[in-house]
């Protein structure tokens, strides 16, 4: 029986995509949200809305009680957790299973079991699957500096709590190694509530390739491919697609088969991700397995048709996957930008703010995952994503053509943003040739500044804008009191072709 | 109409000429120096249409540009093919005053609204340029601040844990 109401627990453009999605299925929807998300988008297109408190996510969306309690007065019969906040928290999906709520995702003991990453590289270990080499489990400060020395540098030092790339540190040298972990530790505590911290052997120029796993609750689990993520930025995803141009059909079989024998082994239920590095010489290390919807999930749809948002809520409501890998193929090829709210010229900072003006790229194989509009505030309490901005094409050189014009038709005021960064990278050599590696952006400082080849325009614009605002003073001075008078002239005004 | 703006010091220079209904541009890029053009053409036909409030349709002499355009004082912004170009407009004064020899203090601003988290060097301090003085925090977030220049750490201006707004000097280094 599919639901009559479910709860999103979380805000912003997931929370858009899931009310799409349940509105495709035919349930209402449920929002929740903080003070300063009052004028946000997901609180007007849901059916329901209910403050959950102030805009720190510690004091509304992350607080299970408030959650659990408008579930309950909602009498929504399901929660959906988007990705982030308490997606990830098996407390909270165990609670719900306790109260007799569906938490639509997998089972509270299967995301624990892989929410410890250490755990997590155990369980891939005994179902054979490779992983690099590192720490065998959280690791003191001593023993950390003992390990890294022993698997040799480069090491990475990552949170056993970690996810997003928070707590995480690449170090070169031992003599880096002690600030690289006080600051890992420091982030890890602060983003995860736990600074205990692994240790695994950095790969050279690692590609960071995943899979796309679905389980129902009869035991079949199916893949959707892979993703290619190694565009990235302080170790977090830019610009994702599908497929790889990395891999052949051999090894994607070979990934494929690996990721759902890890789902099998914690009897996964709903949409997960089985993340690998991919070295380069095509051999591949079990990463982590992220147990809930993945940002970048839309490229995945884009290239097998596949609603992974409606699945997962048809799944909850105890659907069966109606079909087998087989009847799986990949068509075309799909990218996905992430368009962010920072300054990529000052090491990617956060730029929070009111978008002034926002014009929307659109148009055939265009798909905006946003939750932007005119006017609205980028705020420090939360990830300053934009939108998510997918294009399918029906090779590679055509989707990242298409995404180069999209990219070009986005037009924000008010905030700095990374627009021209991801088009600068369409237009790179090495991206089109599809040599990337998660190290790409490091390797790459000039791609972070404007293109000064636009300048000309720029000044154009620029010194147009000067000289109608210098004319609109001019007007406004003679101006008389009346509304009405003023409205003519304007009108007066805009008749003129040169204003 | 000559218009001058600053671009990641650089200076450019622009003139807009009106005859009746035709608008000419003059472009002068000048890069530190004056009389330095990279790029100067002359009475190039232009005409525009402003489609709303912010969005600017401009055809130069038969090349189409759609612009996104925001003014706030003397700073304007405006958002081209995918990025953004921040200008600061600059009266002949303003420019006299500005090739002024640049004071021997540094500062080190918080670019955005954030959280000290640790101070790595304290007053008297001598530091490279590009070392680490101070670590903030936003949105979860730690960066580095570096020193823009060599020289010696002349003041700490905030403590550990304090909030500050973007824009807040935080520590001031002298070049000795």
């Amino acid at each position: 029986m599919m639901f009559n109401k479910i709860l999103i627990a979380n805000r912003g453009e997931i929370a858009v995509r899931i009310i799409r999605a349940a509105r495709d299925l035919g349930v209402k929807t449920v929002a929740v949200y903080s003070d300063i998300d009052r004028r946000s988008l997901h609180v007007t297109m849901a059916d329901e809305a209910y403050n959950i408190g102030p805009p720190a996510p510690g004091e509304s969306y992350l607080v299970i009680e408030k959650i659990i309690d408008v579930i309950k007065r909602s009498g929504a019969e399901a929660v959906h957790p988007g990705y982030g906040f308490l997606s990830e928290n098996h407390t909270f999906a165990e609670m719900c299973e306790k109260e007799g709520i569906i938490f639509i995702g997998p089972s509270s003991e299967a995301i624990r079991l892989m929410g410890d990453k250490v755990t997590a590289r155990r369980i891939a270990q005994e179902a054979n699957v490779p992983i690099a080499p590192g720490s065998e489990g959280a690791a003191s400060d001593v023993e950390a500096g003992v390990i890294a020395k022993r698997v040799g540098y480069p090491v990475m030092i990552k949170a056993s709590a970690g996810g997003g790339g928070k707590g995480m540190r690449l170090v070169r040298k031992e003599e880096d190694f002690k600030s690289s972990l006080r600051m890992a530790r420091s982030e890890a505590r602060s983003a995860f509530g736990d600074d205990s911290v692994y240790i695994e052997k950095f790969i050279e120029r690692p590609r960071h390739v995943e899979i796309q796993v679905i389980g129902d609750s009869y035991g079949r689990i199916l893949h959707l491919f892979e993703r290619e993520c190694s565009i990235q930025r302080r170790h977090q995803k830019v610009i994702e697609e599908a497929p790889s141009p990395a891999i052949g059909d051999e090894t994607r079989r070979k990934m494929g088969e690996v990721a759902v024998r890890i789902a099998k082994a914690v009897s996964y239920r709903g949409a997960g991700t089985v993340e690998y590095i991919l070295d380069q010489n095509g051999n591949f290390y079990f990463l982590e397995m992220n147990t809930r919807v993945q940002v970048e999930h839309p490229v995945t749809e884009m290239i097998t048709g596949f609603d992974i948002v409606k699945w997962m809520i048809r799944i909850a409501a105890g659907e069966k996957l109606s079909f087998s890998q087989d009847d799986l193929s990949i068509k075309g090829h799909a990218i996905e930008c992430r368009v962010y709210a920072e300054d990529p010229e000052k090491n990617f900072l956060p730029s929070p703010g009111k978008l002034e003006y926002l014009r929307t790229p659109s148009g055939p194989g265009v798909r905006d995952d946003s939750s932007i509009y005119n006017g609205y505030e980028v705020t420090t309490f939360y990830d300053p994503m934009l939108s998510k901005l997918i294009v399918w094409g029906g090779t590679r050189q055509e989707a990242i053509k298409r995404m180069a014009t999209a990219l070009c038709e986005y037009i924000v005021l008010g905030v700095k943003t990374n627009i021209g960064f991801l088009r600068r990278i369409m237009e790179n050599e090495e991206f089109i040739r599809g040599e990337i590696d998660t190290g790409f952006i490091e390797r790459h400082p000039e791609l972070l500044p404007p293109s000064l080849g636009e300048i000309e325009p720029a000044l154009i614009a620029a010194a147009l804008a000067m000289r109608n605002s210098t004319k609109e003073v001019e007007t406004s001075k003679q101006a008389p009191a009346s509304n009405w008078k003023l409205l003519s002239r304007k009108l007066a005004v805009s008749r003129n072709p040169l204003i | 109409m000559m218009y001058t703006f600053k671009f990641q010091d650089q200076t450019y220079k622009i003139k807009l000429e009106e005859e009746g209904r035709q608008t000419e541009v003059e472009i002068a890029g000048t890069s530190g120096t004056d009389g330095q053009c990279t790029f100067a053409e002359k009475g190039i036909p232009l005409e525009f249409q402003k489609i709303d409030e912010s969005f600017y349709s401009i055809i130069v002499d038969g090349r189409s540009i759609g612009a996104g355009i925001l003014k706030k004082g003397k700073k304007v912004e405006v958002f081209v093919g995918g990025d953004l170009y921040e200008f600061e407009s600059i009266s002949e004064r303003e420019r006299e005053i500005s090739k002024g020899v640049i004071s021997g203090v540094q500062e080190i601003k918080s670019p955005m609204p954030s959280r000290v988290v640790k101070i790595l060097k304290t007053n008297d301090d001598g530091v490279k340029e590009g070392e680490g003085v101070i670590v903030i925090e936003a949105m979860k977030m730690e960066s580095e601040l570096k020193s823009p220049i060599e020289g010696r750490v002349k003041e700490v201006k905030v403590k550990e844990g304090d909030a500050v707004e973007s824009g807040t000097v935080l520590v001031l280094i002298s070049s000795e």
